[in-house]
């Protein structure tokens, strides 16, 4: 192993160099820069390596021959080799994307360049305070030099305000190194811990290098000085400001907080969690993309810093959670700031210049995903870690607010992701080579970091999973065109579901065969695609691949990362609609609500195991049970869309593309239902303050159920129809399952059946219309009847089989219900599930009449049937549901089996095809058999007696004697329920949308009044920042007194 | 016959014979009904036979025109609704020969089917594309969801009351006593349920779906012909089927056609008797009308059982 110390000779020896170079070879120059920088990370690396394979052991230098105190030493252990190689691969790699301006400001410029990575890396390794200051001092010079590379002008005023504030945080840890010199006698690092200083008077001496060192991560909301910095500067400069300066502060934190002992780590928790949500909150303002990135570095090193602050819970695990969102941070954000040099504009908008350049859009999602903690990425185990850490140890508050700034975060960067996708650019992306390998090259270190991370979590390894690698394989398949896409997405589909469906039980069965191979017919309409159709089997694929490895998953862990994996996959699919930017972030948003929501719930059952069988759901503690339960009940129940949690739906479901509109309503929403299969199956009756929450999502099913037909009938748009359908019909779902007998779960299970079948066959008729008409508004239809005449027949056993009538097989559920309520204490929520039922005509009347019905418009009058392959897979629909009405036995009868086993009864008897229950009977057959045979004959009758009817044309019509004048005015369609609007119209009072805009427009309002602290004024920052550090040590002396 | 357990061919000529008896009897009885009707207005009303005569009037129409498939499935669905409705649910308590296909279903079955002619009426009125039919749907699909509720209520009050969703028990448990009538065993129920009989029957104060005045006759404005004869059978059939499940339910169902004729005669009546002496309800007043009369009662009915 070469000497640690070579790292800082090399640094400072090639700088030197560079000195003795002529003016004129800047090349020459660059190339020692580079090769100065390529060496220092190779000594890191190697060190990593080493370290991490048990080749090497930690070392200590001395230096000067003599032993600390009274010399400087240098020490390297596992974590200072993998933050230096953090520090010198973003040097090294900025060094290179800085090419074009190195080689213009010439060798003076490399040399601070190369004394600043230096300065970090000493950072980094020194165990002594004074040292320490050096390097500080070394690194402040060098920023402010290197912040001049930039030809932003504003740049200059940047770096002279950090000039500025950062001596007078110079002076405070001076003072501080000054007053702990006195107090201990000693400058080593290590020594501090012998004389524990905050009982020893001396406090105040401690105090100073602690807040020192934190003001240096850029706190809120003393961090103005800074953020101009991040806007101004050059963005590789800028990359290496965020991820290498801020990686060595936090680390330089870390080593004075680990040794000043516990009473002070509430100091980092407070301030790094005020830090992570004031700068998340602020980010919301931000509209400029370097700006928003430079809250977003500060946040997530005040997220590092309150990380450190749980030392005390987090024991040995501090440097995987601390590192895994460290590391994150310093890739993620360096491969941002490498990609806002692409682009030429600088709003957040101005990203949708990357669309020019897939390969571009990929790294910067996965950038998002990294920063967000999405799996598979480091941050994505630290968060699960440290959430477990500190539910387990009763810091419920921090966690809340964790992960509601986390939420923030989340909203923050998919915002900007959807600008990217969906806005319209007004410059072209700059087209720069040496930029897109170097954001490259960080977007491969993310997976590299992602194998590592999860190597070590003593988890599953989620980038190692087969369906994750599948979708994966869609990115560079995407070349091809799309048909052979699907062929292959199809064929995988149907291989997983052939390799896992072994040994599942029933329930589990059924939501397999709904959500793979259900799937798999699904992507038949995908068929009808033409081109190569970039961008959607990876997500798509993501997508069933969480929801695969969500019905199969045993360990919390799993569950949640494939939760994680199917909603950020469906994310991306539902970004693709043509409107549905806004729909797709509330989506985003309330998912990774509902997803946070399950993690808390996890954590807090798991009681900090990070191991914890789903199956243990039944066996854990009765007085945090009901806390669980709700918690996990929130997550699924933000899934099925409840009632106000629903407001997500409409618009998601509604945009999304033509085939991804059944996915996500017909498919997705049953990950929710699945989920709570799961809940009440583990869990049962939970009571909390005396109140059964079975009986509480009864209700909410109650009120979803209701409230979303009403909704639904009241849509103009079919697709929306369609979506607020689902709210209602989820509803039922849900009451089903709370009921918590057996029939209601058989509800439940026939709901998901039906559901998807009718729904996804709806959404893909209505999407076949829209492909024609190119509208969703019904009242621009109408008359498309002998135009579409497949896709009405769809729409038609469509409508009757979700509307209950019999003979098709919604009337199956209904008989369910009936006998299912029958058995249960609660009579007031089925008033509000029997007023939904009729209200269901309302809105399947209105979708089939307004659009097949009534009068054709001019307009339309060459309207060609659907697409095939959008009419294919719904024909098969058409059949199942007609089989399924005839023979409901052949799915439910093993499930109703399966059931009684869990709840012990058998409350239906299957005789041949007839069921019979305690209190009536069904007979499928026979239902079939009279409706059929009367049906026919009268129809015989009729076609005897009016077999010479002519075919008349349109307006043809008895109307007042007159003839109609345009088919506009002729066909009622628009606001079709009016009488029933006089009436029920109270109900569309969007209480819910208010209440969640009410949140927002706080949130906006809070960091739009916060801005205000931000003059852009370098003193009223210095002022500032020492008001902030005369506040905390108030706060902090205020507290250790009333501790003590 | 194994796959058809309860079948046998011999059900199909009673069957036929429930329906022939039913439709004859609503023939008169609604034409007695009507002439009751203007006798009480001072008029002198139609004769006992008319609605035989605008059947065969019907029938033998020349002029014959569709307006599309749906247009002409309509009445077909409509006829089948009420012929289906009729069939399963037992006729005559206790008679083997009326027992129809009730064993198909149960209380649940009837109580759906009722809408398969509704729904089937509406595509087909919608198809023929006169807005006068789509206004008449709309009005009626919105007036039917408040208006079917206090009977849900009540159907779910009395299946608790009698723990069955069995038709044929359900009035064999009102046997014996006239007392023994869900009408005074469980009052309320009934009274829900009757609500919603009164509000379905298509009679003033809820009959704006087909309002003669400003829609004429809503839904089916455009049938004429064989069509308006299916429809017209129907609309003799269909009010004496869903009445025989409220006599199942409420009165004690019939053991013979006298007490059948009786029975459903005087519910039907009561129909008449208040859409003669009201004025037509709008359709968010009738809605209302519901929520504030209806829904209470049916919900003290299945807090109460």
């Amino acid at each position: 192993m070469v000497s640690p110390l070579l790292i800082l000779a090399a640094g400072l020896g090639a700088a030197f160099l560079l000195g003795l170079l002529r003016q004129t070879s800047e090349r020459a120059a660059f190339y020692v820069t580079i090769a100065a920088l390529g060496f220092m990370g190779f000594i890191a690396l190697s060190w990593t390596v080493g370290l991490a394979l048990g080749d090497a052991l930690p070392v200590m230098i001395t230096t000067a021959g003599t032993a600390p105190p009274f010399a400087i030493n240098l020490f390297m252990g596992g974590m200072e080799a993998a933050l230096i190689s953090v520090v010198t691969l973003t040097g090294l790699l900025s060094a290179f994307y800085m090419r074009k301006d190195l080689l213009r400001l010439g060798r003076r410029v490399m040399a601070v360049l190369l004394v600043l990575i230096m300065a970090l890396s000493g950072l980094i390794m020194t165990r002594d305070l004074f040292n320490l200051f050096v390097f500080i001092e070394l690194i402040v010079i060098a920023s402010a030099g290197l912040i001049l590379l930039s030809r932003d002008t504003r740049a200059l005023g940047a770096g002279f305000k950090y000039l500025v504030v950062s001596q007078v945080i110079s002076i405070l840890l001076l003072v501080g190194v000054i007053f702990t010199y006195h107090a201990n006698g000693s400058l080593n690092i290590d020594d501090i811990p012998a004389r524990p200083m905050v009982f020893t008077g001396a406090s105040l001496a401690i105090f100073l290098v602690l807040i020192a060192l934190v003001l240096e991560l850029k706190p809120f909301p003393a961090n103005g000085w800074a953020l101009d910095i991040y806007e101004s500067a050059h963005p590789g400069f800028s990359a290496i400001f965020s991820a290498a300066s801020g990686t060595a502060a936090a680390f330089a934190a870390f080593k004075l907080f680990d040794v000043a002992g516990p009473a002070w780590l509430p100091l980092a928790t407070g301030i790094g969690i005020v830090t992570f949500v004031g700068a998340n909150l602020l980010a919301l303002a931000q509209s400029h993309d370097r700006r928003l990135l430079g809250y977003s570095s500060v946040g997530q090193i005040g997220l590092v810093l309150m990380v450190i602050g749980q030392a005390d819970i987090l024991g040995a695990t501090l440097p995987y959670v601390a590192g895994g969102i460290l590391i994150s941070h310093a890739v993620a954000k360096s491969g941002l700031f490498w990609l806002s040099g692409l682009v030429k504009g600088r709003e957040l908008s101005d990203w949708a210049a990357l669309r020019d350049n897939p390969v571009l859009i990929v790294a910067f999602a996965t950038f998002i995903a990294m920063l967000t903690g999405l799996p598979p990425f480091p941050a994505f185990y630290a968060k699960w870690a440290l959430v477990h850490a500190l539910m387990a140890n009763g810091a419920f508050a921090l966690t809340a607010a964790f992960l509601i700034a986390a939420l923030i975060e989340a909203a923050v960067l998919f915002r900007w992701f959807g600008m990217a996708i969906k806005r319209e650019s007004r410059r072209a992306v700059v087209v720069n080579l040496t930029y897109e390998a170097v954001v490259l090259l960080a977007m491969g270190t993310s997976f590299v970091l992602s194998w590592i991370w999860g190597a070590a979590s003593g988890q599953e390894n989620l980038i190692t999973l087969v369906p994750l690698l599948f979708a994966l394989l869609f990115l560079p398949l995407d070349i091809f065109p799309a048909k052979a896409k699907n062929l292959l997405a199809i064929a995988g589909l149907v291989v997983w579901f052939a390799l896992s469906f072994h040994g599942l039980d029933p329930i589990r069965l059924v939501f397999l065969i709904i959500m793979v191979l259900g799937g798999a017919l699904l992507l038949l309409a995908s068929f009808h695609a033409e081109g190569r159709r970039m961008g959607f089997y990876t997500p798509a694929m993501l997508m069933f691949a969480g929801m695969a490895l969500l019905i199969t998953s045993e360990t919390s862990f799993q569950f949640f990362a494939a939760w994680e994996f199917l909603t950020v996959g469906s994310y991306f699919l539902i970004l693709r609609g043509h409107d549905s930017e806004p729909h797709a972030l509330s989506y985003i948003v309330f998912s990774l609500g509902g997803a946070f929501a399950l993690l808390a719930g996890f954590a807090l059952a798991s009681g900090g195991k990070f191991t914890f069988f789903v199956s243990e759901l039944s066996e854990i503690a009765p007085q945090v049970a009901p806390y669980v339960f709700v918690l996990l009940a929130i997550g699924f129940l933000t899934k099925t869309a409840v009632m106000g949690l629903h407001i997500w739906l409409p618009g998601a479901h509604a945009e999304a593309e033509t085939d991804v509109s059944p996915m996500v309503s017909g498919i997705l929403l049953k990950a929710g239902l699945f989920g709570l299969f799961i809940l009440l199956l583990e869990m049962g009756h939970q009571t909390l303050y005396g109140i059964d929450l079975t009986v509480v999502l009864v209700w909410l099913g109650a009120l979803s159920a209701f409230v979303g037909a009403v909704l639904a009938a009241f849509q103009e748009d079919a697709k929306r129809l369609l979506a607020y359908s689902s709210i209602s019909q989820m509803g039922y779902a849900v009451f089903g399952l709370a009921l918590m007998n057996h029939l209601g779960w058989l509800l439940a299970l026939m709901f998901a059946i039906n559901h998807f079948v009718y729904k996804s066959m709806l959404f893909l008729a209505v999407g076949g219309v829209k492909e024609r008409t190119h509208t969703k508004l019904m009242y621009k239809m109408g008359g498309l009847i002998t135009l579409m005449p497949y896709t009405f027949v769809s729409v038609l056993v469509g409508i009757i089989a979700m509307s209950g009538v019999p003979p098709l097989s919604g009337f199956g559920g209904r008989w369910i219900f009936y006998n299912a309520i029958m058995s249960t204490d609660l009579r007031l929520p089925m008033i509000l599930v029997f007023m939904s039922g009729p209200v269901g005509f309302l809105y399947l009347f209105r979708l089939i009449h307004s659009i097949f019905l009534g009068q054709p418009k001019d307009e339309l009058r060459m309207v060609k049937e659907a697409p095939f392959w959008i009419v294919a897979p719904q024909m098969l629909f058409v059949a199942f549901l007609i089989a399924f009405a005839a023979l409901p036995g052949m799915i439910l009868r093993r499930v109703d089996g399966y059931i009684g086993q869990i709840f012990g009864d058998q409350p239906l008897t299957w005789s041949g095809r007839i069921v019979d229950s305690q209190f009536g009977t069904w007979n499928p057959v026979a239902i079939w058999g009279v409706i059929a045979v009367v049906f026919i004959t009268i129809l015989l009758l009729l076609i005897w007696m009016n077999h010479n009817a002519q075919r008349v044309k349109q307006f043809n019509i008895v109307f007042s004697a007159e003839r109609p004048f345009k088919p506009q005015t002729t066909h009622f369609a628009w606001n079709f329920f009016a009488p029933y609007r006089k009436a029920m119209g109270f109900l569309e009072a969007p209480i819910a949308t208010g209440f969640w805009t009410g949140v927002s427009n706080a949130l906006h309002g809070t960091a739009e009044f916060t801005r205000k602290f931000y003059t852009g004024n370098g003193q009223t920052y210095a002022v500032q920042l020492l008001l902030f550090v005369v506040a905390v040590y108030l706060i902090v002396l205020g507290s250790m007194g009333g501790a003590s | 016959m194994s796959s058809f357990p309860n079948f046998a061919w011999g059900q199909v000529p009673l069957a036929l014979l429930t329906l022939f008896i039913v439709i004859n009897y609503g023939m008169i009885m609604t034409a007695l009904v009507r002439k009751i009707g203007a006798r009480v207005g001072g008029r002198y009303g139609i004769p006992i036979w008319q609605n035989y005569i605008d059947l065969l009037k019907n029938i033998a129409l020349r002029s014959k025109i569709s307006h599309g498939v749906m247009y002409y499935l309509a009445p077909v669905f409509r006829l089948t609704g009420g012929v289906g409705l009729l069939l399963f649910v037992p006729t005559i308590y206790g008679s083997d020969w009326h027992q129809n296909f009730s064993y198909a279903g149960d209380l649940i079955l009837a109580l759906y089917f009722v809408f398969f002619g509704t729904l089937g009426m509406a595509l087909g009125a919608g198809e023929s594309g006169h807005p006068h039919s789509a206004i008449g749907v709309s009005r009626g699909l919105s007036q039917v969801t408040m208006a079917e509720l206090p009977l849900a209520l009540g159907v779910y009050a009395i299946s608790l009351q009698y723990q069955t969703l069995d038709i044929t028990q359900i009035v064999a448990a009102q046997q014996g006593s006239i007392f023994n009538w869900t009408l005074f065993t469980n009052p309320l129920a009934t009274i829900a349920a009757m609500f919603a009989f009164v509000g379905t029957m298509m009679r003033s104060p809820f009959d704006v779906v087909i309002a003669p005045q400003e829609i004429p006759i809503g839904p089916p404005t455009e049938y004429h012909s064989s069509y308006l004869a299916l429809m017209q059978t129907n609309r003799v059939l269909f009010p004496v089927a869903k009445t025989v499940i409220y006599m199942n339910l409420f009165f004690g169902g019939a053991t013979n056609w006298a007490e059948f004729a009786i029975k459903v005669f005087v519910l039907y009546m009561l129909t008449a008797v208040i859409g003669v002496v009201h004025p037509r309800f709008r359709v968010e007043q009738s809605i209302r009308f519901f929520l504030k009369w209806g829904l209470p009662v049916g919900v003290l009915a299945i807090l109460t059982v």
